[in-house]
């Protein structure tokens, strides 16, 4: 066999294995995600983050068209592991995202989905699963593995319910609504947008009439639920 | 034993009996036989059954009609739905509306009693392929979604009003009349909600924001 057509296999066999970037909090996980990836001859993991800023940094490093981006739900802070969900499905739309978690209840993968994961993969369960999962990704295929696969019913209807807030609200009305959610008194939500107040109440009451709600706590609170803006610790 | 009571709601006399035997040979008691959506939102309504097994093709209305319809609580805890068909979207929509089981008449009538035991003991019970389909469908669905959200932030109030009515067909001097807006400023509008749809044409916006659930057609 010629050195070139040698290459030539090894570079077809290389770019046969799919490409695997792994985001989670914790060492240990982290690890153990990264062990088991590896016993798949049919992936490899490229890179490893432990945070939403060191994930895009690495993602942006890797030179391949489609690569599988694991990310678990357990990033928090401001750059969470939504946020980071919803940055990689912008920047690097050819990429797969699949989201991990433990037990993950509907609310969580719908949120998930939403943003911007092609899937839903869950800790809690069998290793072959798991792996065969990521290949599905790989392959541009929506999947959900674990326990919230029972609840593809209930995910949807979360997914409708972010849909049907988000379809109503300019992206200028959930500015105001993500700073009143600080709890700020108009004009303070007015300073801090540079705007008058009366441009606020004026924001603040079309939301209402929006969401059909009567205060700024109901509205609030559906926001929330639809996950247009954050309130109290992550999820 | 405590009784379990059963609605059944079919088009087809054939397919009504097949099911009503089947909820006899599971131990159902069959509370109200009907033949449509009306007839099943009324008995779902007055009779309040722990089951209902529902075939999608009714004559007046689809199936769906009878579980959007019926709110939580007057929907039966158990509900097992038929149908000729099962595509992922269908299957979707069904489990989305509180569906337990989904089976095809082709597939599932042959059996029956038994889905309807294992519904009522609290499974699921769908065919593998048909659930992949579900899962499928939805991806499609999320994606819709977050694009239509998207689209609609980008969206000002005027240009979703005037993206309503281009919907309805009106023209763009009708559009400036209602609005009380000059033509030209109507074209403006519509150009700028071309852009952010991202499409050239009248019938290509109309179509890609019906897809987006930004209008209903």
């Amino acid at each position: 066999m010629s050195e070139t057509s040698a290459n030539e296999t090894k570079r077809a066999r290389a770019s046969r294995r799919l490409g695997v970037v792994v985001v989670d909090p914790f060492p240990v996980v982290r690890a153990g995600l990264v062990s088991s990836i590896e016993t798949s001859p049919g992936l490899e993991v490229l890179a490893q983050a432990s945070s939403a800023d060191e994930a895009i940094s690495v993602v942006s490093g890797v030179r391949r068209t489609r690569v599988i981006v694991l990310v678990a739900m357990g990033l928090a802070g401001d750059k969470d592991s939504y946020w980071l969900i919803r940055t990689l499905r912008e920047r690097f739309p050819g990429h797969a995202i699949l989201g991990l978690g433990a037990n993950a209840d509907p609310h969580v993968v719908s949120r998930a989905l939403f943003v911007g994961a092609d899937g839903f993969v869950d800790k809690n369960i069998e290793l072959g699963e798991f792996l065969a999962a990521i290949k599905s990704a790989g392959d541009e295929e929506m999947v959900i593995a674990g326990p919230a696969a029972a609840s593809v019913g209930k995910i949807a209807e979360g997914i409708e319910r972010r849909r049907s807030v988000g379809l109503r609200l300019t992206r200028r009305e959930r500015e105001v609504l993500a700073v009143a959610a600080e709890g700020l008194t108009a004009r303070e939500i007015a300073e801090r947008l540079g705007v008058r107040e009366r441009t606020v109440t004026t924001h603040l009451a079309r939301i209402y009439g929006k969401l059909g709600v009567g205060n700024r706590l109901a509205a609030l609170r559906m926001a929330a639920r639809s996950g247009l803006v954050s309130i109290g610790p992550a999820e | 034993m405590e009784v379990v009571r059963g609605v059944v709601a079919a088009g087809h006399p054939v397919v009504r009996s097949v099911i009503d035997l089947a909820c006899r040979e599971a131990g159902v008691t069959v509370v109200a036989k009907v033949e449509t959506a009306s007839a099943a939102i009324d008995a779902c309504r007055s009779r309040t059954p722990d089951l209902l097994v529902l075939d999608l093709e009714l004559p007046d209305a689809d199936g769906f009609r009878v579980l959007a319809d019926l709110d939580d609580a007057e929907r039966p805890k158990a509900v097992l739905v038929l149908s000729d068909h099962a595509e992922g979207d269908l299957v979707l929509r069904a489990l989305r509306l509180g569906a337990r089981g989904y089976v095809t008449k082709a597939e599932g009538l042959r059996g029956l009693s038994g889905t309807i035991r294992r519904v009522l003991a609290g499974e699921r019970v769908i065919a593998p392929g048909m659930e992949q389909d579900a899962v499928l469908a939805l991806g499609r669905f999320a994606r819709r979604a977050r694009e239509g959200a998207e689209v609609a932030a980008d969206l000002t109030s005027r240009e979703q009003q005037v993206l309503e009515l281009l919907s309805d067909g009106h023209t763009m001097r009708q559009i400036a009349t209602r609005l009380g807006i000059s033509p030209r400023t109507v074209e403006t509008h519509v150009a700028k909600v071309y852009r952010k749809l991202g499409v050239r044409t009248r019938v290509q916006a109309v179509s890609r924001a019906a897809t987006l659930g930004l209008v209903e057609l």
